[in-house]
Formats: structure tokens, sequence, C-alpha cells
């Protein structure tokens, strides 16, 4: 059932036509891997979804509405989580802030914060301050505060870019097992080719200064290997080393 | 550059509303105040006080004894810091004195000043130096402490004598801050002067400004308190343009 | 202050101290100073506990103090008020940003004569000159905090559909937390020497009338014994702020 629809949606930024007209939908539960090289307007897709940027041309309809400005159904994870957190309140308060913003009963919130960060792992350190803890774990925080939001959609945007392999691995099983239980709708912007393959039940890929003839809209491949995935083995099944070499050059190299 | 006379245009907005209010209520509810009066009186009351050489005399006198103030204290603090920067040991035995002295509010020193000098100019003069010598101390003494060690090293390996480390490397590493702390000092030195007028000397553009208000001349005392200002904003702006160009000259950032 | 200060380095600066007090001994004792401008040490010291003990100056104290935490107090609030309206309107700011730049170096005390003519030469004429003064450095301080909170805040605050005051009050506010502190201290500093100098114009009961009239009465030992207490009302004062800056301002990262 589709939950997102992309329909024909252009974004020019300085003169400059990032995204050409680029059509897709998304489906309630689904998995989505945006990939592509620096500039091809990934990011920018994203936060267009999620009502923070207007496309200059076409529209993202969430069932069939308009996008016209952010909503609380949808979640969205910044990358640079240490400036998306609020320093001087502790990771509880931080959850808390998504409660607020939602006008939930001040009853109802330290229930549904102990719910959130047990899922994330992070309930041994609900009175800690942002700066006392890890990248990895200040991320976890952030993701907490938007699932506090019960959304529809996660939107994220290259959440684990600035974390080192091993915390990133362990986010993305993290990630994958909380989708897992949820029936949330995930689209996740990347780099990582493989992290993409890894998490995602479709890969959409797209291109860097689009030409009518070359649109952003590069490929868009379902991801058939089985869940639940795990690090070692998924990462040397067939179909997931086929689609490493298929998607491999839309990352820019040639 | 009709933008600059954009910009211009929009910063005199505002006060020139307050002047045109203030006109209409002291022409009207506030008549006859000893406290208000129109600024068209005032202004009248200013071209009266320069063509009667009152403002060219009262402004020289408050300019030149925060500008002695300064001299002495720049003298003494820059001479002062150097050492206490250079000399770690120095710095550790002076912080006590140093903390103790500079933590005695210079208006307290007026009645002192007073009973030393007796009215004019070496009264104000050292009130101002006393209040000025801390900042220009302390800032230099933390220039000095951070200049690049590798350039005390350079001034060891070429075997500068004393004269020339402290000429060649020394004050233009410092310079730069000396000029912030200069801008500071500035501020710092008039609000002082102005303020010794106030209380006791009876000299200067602080001494003008009580009189026309013992004198109940509510238009010379709103002259007297729009030049103070003008005056203030001028002197600092100077400052701060002079500190921009030695940050520029001297090729460290603003 | 350096809290890991060696033992040997405290003793030295203590060392200086006493040297120095040794030297005001010597002075005063063989009238290197004219003894009406330098009183003895034991003297200052005896004028200080007599005065305490059995005469005024604790009372004294007191008045001055209240003086000055009134109109702190008045002045953080209305600076903080004013400060966060301006700050959060942008055209507001574009209109009156100048102006307030071009009253900011108008000294404070070149207002008591306005307030004289309003009040007259009364407590209420020291309190409005102390608070206006006062002001200053926590309004400025406000607007450049809340205009200086991190705009990926903002943007989780429009993604979390925060309303105004919400974000003001959870985010703004919070984020300007140092710059209004750190505003705050440099006001009480304000408020003490508009105080004193408010006592010593207006003939108000307090430590600035009080060494204003041993001054004229050549009493040279309450004129150093009232600086002296003025240094550690302004000495203590400042030091407890700085501390409950530290303490509210725990959750920033070492």
């Amino acid at each position: 059932m589709s939950i997102l629809s992309f329909e024909n949606v252009a974004i020019e930024l300085g003169g400059r036509q990032i995204l050409s007209p680029t059509s897709f939908t998304v489906n309630k539960g689904e998995f989505i891997s945006i990939i592509g090289p620096s500039g091809c307007g990934k990011t920018t897709l994203l936060r267009a979804a999620a009502g923070f940027v207007t496309p200059s041309g076409g529209a993202v309809r969430r069932r069939g509405e308009v996008v016209a400005g952010p909503s609380r159904e949808m979640a969205f994870v910044f990358q640079d989580y240490g400036r998306a957190l609020l320093p001087w309140r502790t990771v509880e308060g931080n959850i808390s802030l998504a409660l607020e913003a939602a006008s939930v009963p001040a009853g109802q919130r330290p229930e549904r914060i102990r719910r959130v960060l047990e899922t994330v792992n992070l309930a041994a350190h609900a009175r800690k301050f942002p700066a006392q803890l890890s990248g990895g774990m200040q991320q976890r925080v952030q993701i907490a505060r938007c699932l506090a939001q019960e959304p529809e959609i996660l939107m994220m945007d290259e959440p684990f870019g600035a974390l080192d392999a091993m915390t990133r691995e362990s986010l993305q099983d993290g990630l994958l097992k909380l989708v897992r239980n949820s029936d949330l709708t995930v689209l996740f912007v990347t780099h990582d080719l493989e992290e993409a393959i890894y998490l995602g039940d479709r890969v959409i890929a797209l291109r860097a200064n689009p030409t009518p003839a070359q649109p952003s809209l590069a490929a868009m491949i379902d991801v058939s290997i089985p869940h639940p995935r795990d690090q070692l083995s998924t990462k040397e099944h067939p179909d997931f080393l086929r689609l490493r070499r298929e998607l491999y050059q839309f990352l820019g190299h040639h | 550059m009709p933008e600059a006379i954009l910009k211009w245009a929009r910063a005199l907005a505002f006060p020139l509303a307050v002047l045109a209010a203030l006109e209409v209520y002291a022409r009207t509810i506030a008549i006859n105040s000893d406290a208000l009066a129109p600024p068209t009186q005032a202004a009248q009351a200013f071209l009266q006080a320069v063509s009667d050489g009152s403002l060219l005399a009262a402004t020289g006198f408050t300019l030149l004894g925060a500008g002695l103030g300064l001299l002495v204290a720049t003298v003494l603090g820059i001479a002062l810091g150097i050492l206490l920067g250079l000399s770690r040991h120095a710095a550790q035995t002076s912080f006590l004195s140093v903390e103790i002295f500079r933590t005695i509010p210079s208006v307290a020193l007026i009645p002192l000043a007073m009973l030393i000098f007796g009215f004019g100019m070496n009264m104000e003069v050292s009130v101002v130096a006393f209040a000025t010598v801390w900042p220009i101390l302390i800032l230099t003494q933390t220039a000095v402490r951070q200049i690049e060690p590798a350039l005390l090293e350079v001034a060891r390996a070429l075997d500068l004598s004393p004269g020339a480390r402290l000429a060649k490397i020394i004050v233009p590493a410092i310079l730069p801050r000396l000029f912030v702390a200069l801008r500071l000092a500035v501020a710092i030195a008039l609000v002082v002067a102005v303020t010794v007028e106030i209380v006791a000397n009876p000299y200067g553009m602080g001494y003008a400004i009580m009189i026309a208000q013992q004198s109940m001349e509510p238009a010379l005392m709103l002259a007297w308190l729009l030049w103070i200002a003008l005056v203030g904003y001028i002197v600092n702006e100077a400052a701060l343009r002079l500190q921009h160009f030695v940050a520029r000259r001297m090729g460290a950032m603003p | 202050m350096n809290p890991r200060f060696p033992l040997k380095a405290t003793a030295e600066s203590l060392m200086l101290l006493a040297a120095l007090i040794a030297l005001w001994w010597l002075a005063s004792h063989n009238e290197w100073v004219s003894k009406v401008f330098l009183p003895t040490p034991e003297a200052t010291l005896s004028s200080l506990k007599s005065g305490l003990l059995h005469g005024e100056l604790a009372g004294f104290s007191i008045d001055t103090i209240n003086r000055m935490l009134l109109g702190w107090l008045l002045a953080s609030l209305i600076g903080i008020l004013l400060g966060a309206l301006v700050a959060i309107s942008s055209s507001a700011r574009a209109w009156i940003q100048p102006t307030l730049e071009f009253i900011r170096p108008l000294p404070a005390s070149a207002i008591m004569p306005l307030s004289i003519s309003i009040f007259g030469l009364n407590a209420a004429m020291v309190m409005f000159v102390v608070a206006f003064g006062a002001m200053w450095p926590v309004l400025l301080a406000t607007i450049h905090g809340f205009v200086s909170v991190d705009p990926r805040l903002r943007e989780v605050a429009t993604a979390l559909r925060l309303s105004r005051t919400a974000f003001i009050w959870k985010m703004g506010l919070p984020s300007a937390m140092p710059d209004i502190l750190a505003g705050m201290r440099l006001s009480m500093t304000v408020s003490l020497i508009i105080a004193v100098v408010g006592e010593m114009i207006a003939s108000q009961s307090g430590l600035g009338q009080a060494i204003l009239l041993a001054a004229r009465s050549f009493r040279a030992s309450e004129l150093f014994a009232g600086v002296v207490l003025l240094g550690i009302i302004g000495f203590a004062a400042n030091g407890l702020l700085s501390l409950a800056e530290k303490k509210l301002l725990r959750w920033q990262a070492r």
C-alpha cells in the first residue's frame, strides 16, 4: 500500500537543477535506501519528502496529500547528531522534547520514554547529558527521540556517516531489528553502497548533474536478500555481490 | 550605492521616529517639563553651545582626560603584561595581587583621587588610568602567553637580543590582540571619564550635562546626552575600525 | 583561577601581597605620601573593624548591596525579556539593532541628570539609572545568544512542529543561557558601579556616600576602609555568580 509518492519531483538550487523530475512510490513498511555521489541531490530529495524544502517542480504526496511542510508523522534523523540534540537536557529530557511538542500528557511521558530508550538500548543512560555519551550513543538518542514521535515514516540522512565502522555496524543491526518489529517505513540516504544494500528492501540510485538523456533517477532495484540479515553471511550472499556490482557504477566510479 | 543608503535609512528610521514622538510629546503633554524637551530645541541649544565654544571645551577636556589616562594605562599595562606573559613565575607570583587590585571598582577611587589631586585633569587621568590598566594588562599577558611557541623558539635559535626579540617577534605577534584590548579600554576610558565628571570633577561633558540639569535646561541636557552618545559611538567605531585594520595588516583573524 | 595551583606558587603569590602591604606600611609610617592621603594599614584595619562592629559600615554595605542586587535583578529581567522579543523577530532586529549599537557605548551615568529631573534626588532615581545601565549587557547578550541558536536545532524544532513560545522557552532560552549568564555577570559589575555613583550624587545611604564624606572630611582611613569593602563586595558578587554559572552550565562539554 503506497504511503509516499514522488510525482515528478524536481529541485532547483541557486539556478542549477539538482534533481530532474523524479517519480517513484514507497510502500508502507518498506526500507528504501537512496545512494548516489556527492551533489546528486539525495539529501535534498529527503528533505523535500520531509517538508523542509519545497520542490521547484512536481510534488511529494503522503497518503495522497501534498507534503507542504514538516509533520510529526515523518521523523527526521540528522547526520550531525551533536547539533541535533539539546546539550542542556539529559537523554530523557531530549526524548521528552518530542513528547512535549506533541502535547502528550506529562503523566504518560515517563513510560513512553522508557519504552523507546529500551528499544535503542540506552535505558541505563537515561540521566546522562549528551556530552557524556559517545557518538554512537548520541545518534541512538536522536533515533529514540524520533521514535518517540510514533511516526509513520522515518527519514534518515546519512545517520551513521560520522561514526566509526564498528559502531556503524552495530547501529545498522539495531536499526534492522527495530524496523522489523514495527511497521515503520524508512527512507535512508547514504553514500555507503554496502550499507544501502544491507539495510534496504529497495535501493534507489541517483545521478549527479542530470540531463534529459541521463535523468536523476539512475536505477531502482529490489533487494531480494531475505531477512534476517547479518553482517557476515549477508555480505557474502550472491545477490548482495551482484547488486553491489550493478550499483557500483552509479556512485560515480568509472 | 543605493544599498548602502537603504541600510542607513533603515538604521535611522527607528531613532527618528522616537525623536519625532518625543518632539510631539514634549511640545504638548510634557510642555514645561524639567526633564524632557523637544529635540528641535535641543538642536538649538546644541548649536548655541558650539558657537560659544563650550561644546568644544568640554568635549576636549573629557577626551583629553580619557586619552591621557588611557596612555598611562597602555604603557604600564603593556609593559607589565609582556613581563607577566613571558615569565610564568612572575605571573603566578603576581596573580593574587592583580586579582585583588582589579576588583576595586574605579568609581570607589574617585573620592581618593579628589583628596589627592583636587579637581582637574590629574584627578580624572588617575582614575581613568586605574580603571583601564587592568584589562590591558590581563589581555596583553594572555596574548603573550598564547604566542605560537615556535616563534619564541625561532627567536632563541636566531640568538636575538631581548630588545630585538621584543621588537621583532613579541610585539608584532601580539599586536592584533593589543588592539582588541585597546578597543575595550577606550570604551572604559570614556565611560569612566564622563562618570568622574558627573560625580565630582567640574569640567568636561559630564559636568556640562549635570549643570544643564541643575539649571533646569532640559533642551541643553538632551543636547548633551545625545552628543555624549554620539562621541562615544564615534570613538568606539574608530577603535573598532583600527582593530580590524591592524588585524588585517598583521595577517591575523579580526 | 587555576584550581590546580601548586602550593609554591600560592605561597609566592601571598608573599608578594605581603610585600606590597609592607611597602604600604613603610610608605605610610614614613609619610612618603602625606597621611592625609595614605593611612597606615593598621589605621585602615581599625577603621574597618570599628566601622563594621560599632559603626554604620555594616549598614552602609548592606544598603549598597541591596541597591546593587535589586537593580541587577530588575535589569536582568527586563534585559532578558526585551532581548528575547527583539531576537525572535528578525524584522524588529533589523530596525532596532542599529539603535541598540548606538546606545551601547553611552555611559550609564550620563542618564543621571535626566533621572534626577524625573525623580529628584532619591533612591528611585538611583534605581532607575542602575537598572538602565545594567540592562545593556544582558539585553545584548540575550539577543546574541538567541540569534546564535544552532540552525540544526531550529530544524529540529520545525520537524517537531514546536510552537513559537515552545521554541523560545525550550530551545532559544536554554541555548542562549551561556551568553545570558555571562551578560548577567558583567551586568552585576555595572550595577555595583552605578549604585555607588548614585549614592555619591544623590546622598543616598551606602558605601558610596560614606567614602565621599570621608574624603571631604579628610578621614583617609575611613575612606580606605570603605574602598576595601567595595572591593570585597565586587569580588564576592563576581565569584558567586561565576560559581552559579558553572553549576547551571555543567552540561557543557569539558
